[in-house]
């Protein structure tokens, strides 16, 4: 009998596993994407009528671009903040490194649904925010609530903890000393900061943005309960034709388009990455 | 000279700390709300406090919440182990044996980061329902929760295994050890830190997962999706008063390895004095 290769017997399971589990089932809605449904049941006559709805259907149009934009600001928000948390960690974190990253993670202990509960609870009309401007005579700020702006802090909420882990993760790897090079060299911080940490950092920012980006197109949950009566996404959308409307083709036809845009921005990141000059180095020559 | 440069590395370093700071306070000022809210009478009008243990005995009453906790801890259990299972031989295999093959294996393992949970839902519960003809079941709603789980505990495992120094092995099995027995004896002792973490996440992960689980179990409840449900037709304070629960478990442990790590006892990876 072949001896079967060490890699293919350790890796081998895994890459199975994710093709069987994401990769055929993206397929399968792929092709339902073509099909027609009919009071809940696909019927496979292939044509391109769901993707004529969703391009010529104005309320999709709007909630798509509400949606791209809302990702855009929320990832941005995301990536201001994070680098000088992350950096700290990385750099300043000592022996408690690892328990202050875990820290960022604890609050995914509870739920995505009771922190956007608890969320409303805080920002909300008769909330935490609004009472206490109450107790000094001061209006309540509307905007806090049921707002695209409500939405967006409850997304940088949520989503905040995934790219400070993923560009600490990046400075984990990163050789901190090259920065004393580049202070001899006569660069200031900035400069340094601008010329050596960021580009070689860039590989975990991308991926980090990409983590953001991507679940806040699809996020349905909290525009749903923090961005009030005009604020519907694509994701929320695209949940109902899979729940409520039972139109699985056209349901399928979103989720590839959604897919599409997560790809389109990947590429994007993808062609900015150089790996000579990412933080990945360390793994080696094959 | 030096003196200026230090102190405005300090300046930034506070302020660093500050962010930090600032975004820890963000983080949890909801969790103390939930904790808080699990012990006030009216649960949508928290305030003025009036503190009452009654959404504690409701808790132990219901039998909605003893299910809906049993499904989220044994998709939670499953799909941890999986995932961190999968992925910890892949990572051993791309780092051991270098191929040509090798950032093919990267993406495959990677890619479900960059595919969005309702994605991962929809697609599947399409695919099993559809195409294989199975209804939804636990065994679905794990595998499903597990793609995402072994892509994040992938990149955990990794993120520490980088650094692993290999030559312990060849040294093992130089004296004989079988490469199961040098994994238990050698391998095993320096990275199980990370691969806890790992699992720690993909449990997290698939405990609390709404959008996975939902499309993928129909009508059998988990946690969020109970939490779904209360959050349309009124929330429960029974929920809340679970999550405080939880919380103060995850924050006992944490101080554990706080205490852990100060004495010294155990290090958690952490390589340096």
């Amino acid at each position: 009998m072949k001896r079967i290769p060490p890699l293919l017997l350790l890796a081998g399971p895994g890459v199975l596993f994710i093709l069987v589990t994401l990769l055929l089932p993206l397929l399968a809605i792929f092709m339902f994407s073509f099909w027609r449904t009919e009071s809940y049941e696909l019927y496979p006559d292939w044509n391109l009528d769901n993707y004529r709805v969703l391009f010529t259907e104005p309320a999709y149009r709007t909630f798509l671009l509400r949606s791209l934009v809302g990702a855009l600001v929320t990832s941005l928000l995301c990536l201001l903040y994070a680098w000088p948390v992350a950096y700290f960690i990385a750099r300043h974190g000592g022996r408690y490194r690892l328990l202050l990253v875990l820290l960022l993670a604890a609050p995914f202990f509870t739920g995505v649904i009771l922190r956007i509960a608890a969320l409303q609870g805080i920002f909300g009309p008769g909330g935490l925010i609004n009472m206490a401007l109450g107790i000094f005579g001061m209006p309540p700020i509307a905007a806090l609530m049921y707002t695209p702006l409500a939405a967006t802090i409850g997304h940088v909420y949520l989503f905040v903890p995934f790219m400070v882990t993923a560009i600490y993760l990046s400075l984990v790897n990163f050789n901190f000393d090259l920065l004393e090079t580049a202070k001899i060299n006569g660069a200031g911080p900035w400069r340094a900061f601008i010329e050596v940490t960021w580009p070689l950092n860039w590989i975990g920012t991308a991926i980090g943005l990409a983590l953001v980006f991507i679940p806040c197109l699809a996020s349905a949950v909290t525009p749903r309960f923090l961005g009030g009566p005009s604020a519907t996404s694509f994701g929320m959308s695209l949940g109902q034709q899979f729940g409520e409307t039972g139109t699985w083709a056209l349901g399928s036809a979103m989720g590839v388009v959604l897919f599409a845009f997560s790809l389109l921005v990947l590429a994007v990141m993808g062609f900015t990455i150089n790996l000579k000059r990412s933080g990945f180095t360390g793994m080696g020559a094959p | 000279m030096t003196s200026v440069g230090d102190q405005a590395e300090g300046w930034r370093r506070l302020a660093m700390s500050f962010l930090l700071c600032l975004l820890y306070v963000f983080l949890y000022a909801p969790i103390l709300f939930v904790i808080y809210a699990s012990f006030s009478q009216d649960i949508v009008w928290p305030f003025p406090p009036s503190f009452t243990t009654d959404a504690y005995v409701e808790l132990l009453d219901n039998s909605l919440y003893a299910d809906a906790l049993k499904n989220s801890l044994i998709i939670g259990l499953g799909s941890g182990i999986l995932s961190t299972l999968l992925a910890t031989a892949g990572v051993i295999g791309v780092l051991r044996f270098p191929s040509r093959r090798r950032a093919l294996i990267l993406i495959a393992f990677l890619a479900p980061l960059f595919v969005a949970e309702l994605l991962i839902g929809i697609s599947s519960l399409a695919f099993n329902a559809r195409l294989l003809g199975l209804p939804g079941n636990l065994f679905s709603a794990i595998a499903a929760n597990a793609v995402e789980g072994t892509a994040f505990a992938f990149l955990i495992v990794l993120a520490q295994l980088v650094r692993y120094d290999w030559q312990m092995d060849d040294a093992a099995m130089v004296f004989g050890a079988s490469p199961a027995r040098c994994f238990w004896e050698v391998t095993l002792p320096t990275i199980w830190p990370s691969l806890f973490g790992a699992f720690l996440i993909s449990f997290i992960l698939a405990f609390n997962n709404l959008e996975i689980s939902f499309y993928n179990l129909g009508a059998i409840p988990t946690l969020p999706s109970v939490a779904w449900g209360s959050l349309r037709f009124g929330l429960g304070p029974e929920l809340f008063a679970l999550a405080a629960l939880t919380n103060g478990l995850v924050f006992a442990v944490f101080t554990l390895m706080y205490v852990l790590m100060r004495t010294g006892i155990v290090k958690f990876g952490y390589r340096g004095v």
